[in-house]
């Protein structure tokens, strides 16, 4: 008897829609260390979570400086501080059984799994498990992988992500968040579709923007966005104050 | 005491006479609670113990003291267990006793109520003042008298005091009645062998607890399994929970990843004894309601459970929480708490700070920066030996040190060093927050720390 097919996959968006990490799939984000910040933020802000309920976020212990969530930050993206829950892990191997008994229950609203480098434990094999246990709970379950080679995985979409310059705000203040992504793989669809996604923060949620940024900056090319003037202090009440921003652009 | 100190001393006094005095506030709510601990340590000696407020206790000795080679050695236990400053006295009922304990440090906490002072009655100032100016010294003086004078010059309250430490009316002592622990012990009449058995067997006693706890409604935050062998060995098991649970299904399978997480396996030897299963710490649990449909209890869906399992797979130290400080440096700002304390704490609204970044470092990490003096974003920095060029920049956001914490914070120079983030884009478009640690006002080559990263 043949495996059933992911039934989520007729639920895929048409590709020209937004990007998001659907429920009861597994999903892969590649980001380089660097880019480490775009990728969470690409996964809290598109992983369709239910509101309330915790959000599990699991780590492996890594070598040299500890990065930690900002709860702030985490705000900024819609996502309630008090809801994560950060699990840190021995080792790849604890990480994923972690991982595999935290999608295996329903309580939390999305598992995003941490990792960093190759990961030998992470196989089609492994990758399979988490599927079954996201179906069976109907939650997200996504993996995040930092510096790492993409794998052989039975995962249902696989993601780059990386930072792309934002849109300035006045006087040359960076701008929201902005993320370039692309979906590298995607089980039973199209894939290779690239977004430049900007953060709403007014709002909420990603909002579309052209792909080609030299019509966007028109006026902010190269030789003006050039280093800043020293001497130039950008007053923050006037930029951030939390009214409808005056784009430059 | 060795230096003079004494009860109802001014701070001031204290402090002249012992310039070292360590202090605190006073907290009735503890001290109440540290008595009640001692009430139930001390039934280890006697059935009948009381609670004798505000910081007494009273032990009803009676046909206690030969189990402990009389009533002298029984006290010199009790003292020991309890703590070289505890004064005591025995007497031959309750109201005597406390009398003796609390007026009697004269006559060493025995002899003759008599002999003791006036103040041993309790009563308010006036009434005192009032005995002590007839020339009545002594509760010896007082019995002499008639009662009936007595209570129409000094009140009915004087003579009730008096006969019961006389021991003409009864003092009863109400003692603590302690609910007993939820303990079950099973024996076996051949050793067993297999783990499996042995622990098929705690899952039964989990389910005879979880009835005992349903009627009292309780629910087991602690539990205790010991598995004692035949060669005398024991091993015991610990598990916690975050909420107070009565599952035996839950518990069970906390029990599992504990002995999954053994460092030394669990090993039947000749075969398993008995088991004791204890609840060491129970919490009050409603019983719920348990739905048609689906047969399980309303509420139940939480991250509660998987808390617990991974909290004891991986340490209660690996599953933490975010929770709020009020605090307004970045890194101290918030904080991380073993989940299984705490339950989600609610953030504060927005206060319309400055942007955060996603990421912090901890620590900050070094950066070589080149910026303009003396207020100037950062132009170019150079972070794990890549060069970044800044295109954007905002700021800066100064954030000052919390002198007040700090010896000394609140003098010129005194507060420690000033910091200024900004929040900067770099050629390649990723943002990071950047702060230089000092003015140059200062110090003369402040340096330059990246603190965060923004998606």
């Amino acid at each position: 008897m043949s495996p059933p097919q992911a039934p989520a996959c007729t639920q895929d968006p048409p590709p020209d829609r937004l990007p998001r990490l659907a429920r009861a799939q597994l999903h892969e984000v590649h980001a380089g260390g660097e880019d480490w910040a775009s990728a969470l933020a690409f996964a809290f802000g598109t992983v369709e979570a239910e509101q309330t309920r915790p959000i599990l976020l699991l780590r492996p212990r890594r070598k040299g400086a500890a990065l930690l969530p900002c709860g702030e930050g985490l705000r900024v993206l819609g996502v309630d501080p008090a809801r994560l829950v950060i699990v840190d892990a021995r080792n790849d191997a604890a990480l994923l059984r972690a991982g595999l008994d935290a999608a295996r229950s329903s309580g939390p609203a999305a598992v995003l799994i941490e990792s960093w480098g190759t990961m030998r434990e992470y196989d089609l094999v492994a990758s399979r498990r988490l599927i079954l246990a996201a179906e069976g709970s109907r939650i997200p379950v996504v993996i995040l992988r930092g510096d790492a080679e993409p794998r052989p995985s039975a995962a249902h979409t696989r993601w780059t992500v990386s930072s792309a310059p934002s849109t300035p705000l006045e006087m040359g203040a960076p701008g929201a968040t902005t993320l370039l992504v692309e979906l590298v793989r995607r089980r039973g669809g199209p894939a290779g579709q690239r977004w430049r996604l900007e953060w709403n923060e007014e709002h909420g949620g990603f909002r579309e923007l052209p792909l080609d940024t030299r019509s966007v900056n028109e006026e902010w090319d190269v030789e003006e966005r050039g280093p800043p003037l020293p001497g130039t202090v950008v007053p923050l009440p006037a930029v951030r104050t939390r009214a409808p921003l005056r784009r430059t652009a | 005491m060795r230096q003079g100190l004494s009860c109802g001393m001014t701070l001031a006094d204290a402090r002249a006479r012992c310039p070292d005095l360590a202090t605190a506030p006073h907290d009735p709510v503890a001290d109440a609670r540290v008595l009640e601990q001692l009430a139930g340590a001390m039934i280890a000696f006697t059935p009948l113990v009381a609670l004798d407020a505000p910081d007494g206790l009273l032990l009803d000795v009676t046909g206690c003291a030969h189990l402990f080679g009389g009533e002298e050695a029984l006290v010199r236990r009790v003292v020991k267990d309890v703590g070289p400053t505890t004064r005591h006295a025995l007497a031959p009922h309750a109201a005597a006793a406390r009398a003796l304990a609390r007026f009697g440090a004269r006559l060493g906490g025995k002899g003759d109520v008599r002999a003791l002072p006036i103040a041993a009655l309790e009563l308010d100032e006036g009434a005192l003042s009032g005995l002590r100016r007839a020339g009545l010294e002594t509760l010896g003086d007082l019995a002499a008298r008639p009662m009936a004078g007595l209570a129409a010059r000094f009140g009915e309250l004087a003579v009730s005091r008096l006969r019961a430490i006389l021991g003409e009316t009864g003092s009863p002592v109400i003692p603590v009645r302690l609910t007993d622990p939820i303990r079950l012990e099973t024996r076996f009449p051949e050793p067993l062998g297999r783990t499996d058995d042995a622990l098929e067997v705690v899952e039964d006693m989990l389910a005879q607890a979880a009835r005992t706890m349903e009627q009292r409604q309780l629910g087991g935050r602690r539990w205790a399994v010991t598995l004692h062998r035949s060669d005398n060995q024991r091993r015991r098991l610990v598990v916690e929970t975050g909420l107070a649970v009565r599952d035996p299904a839950a518990v069970m399978r906390l029990l599992r990843e504990r002995i999954d997480t053994l460092s030394d396996p669990l090993d039947p030897g000749f075969g398993f004894d008995a088991i004791t299963l204890a609840v060491l710490h129970a919490d009050h649990l409603p019983s719920r309601q348990i739905l048609l449909e689906s047969g399980k209890e309303e509420n139940a869906d939480d991250v509660s459970a998987l808390v617990d399992q991974l909290s004891v797979r991986l340490g209660e130290d690996s599953v933490r929480r975010l929770i709020p400080r009020d605090r307004h440096l970045p890194e101290k700002a918030q904080a991380l708490v073993p989940a299984l304390r705490l339950r989600g704490a609610p953030w504060p609204k927005p206060q319309g700070i400055p942007p955060r970044p996603l990421l912090l470092f901890d620590p900050p990490q070094p950066v070589e920066a080149i910026a303009g003096v003396p207020d100037s974003p950062p132009q170019r920095f150079r972070w794990k030996g890549r060069l970044h060029d800044v295109t954007l920049a905002e700021g800066p956001e100064r954030i000052g040190a919390e002198w007040w914490l700090k010896r000394g914070g609140h003098m010129p120079g005194g507060a420690g060093e000033t910091r200024d983030y900004y929040r900067i884009e770099d050629a390649d478009g990723r943002r990071y927050w950047i702060f230089r640690h000092g003015l140059f006002s200062e110090k003369p080559d402040p340096r330059w720390y990246l603190h965060g990263l923004f998606p």
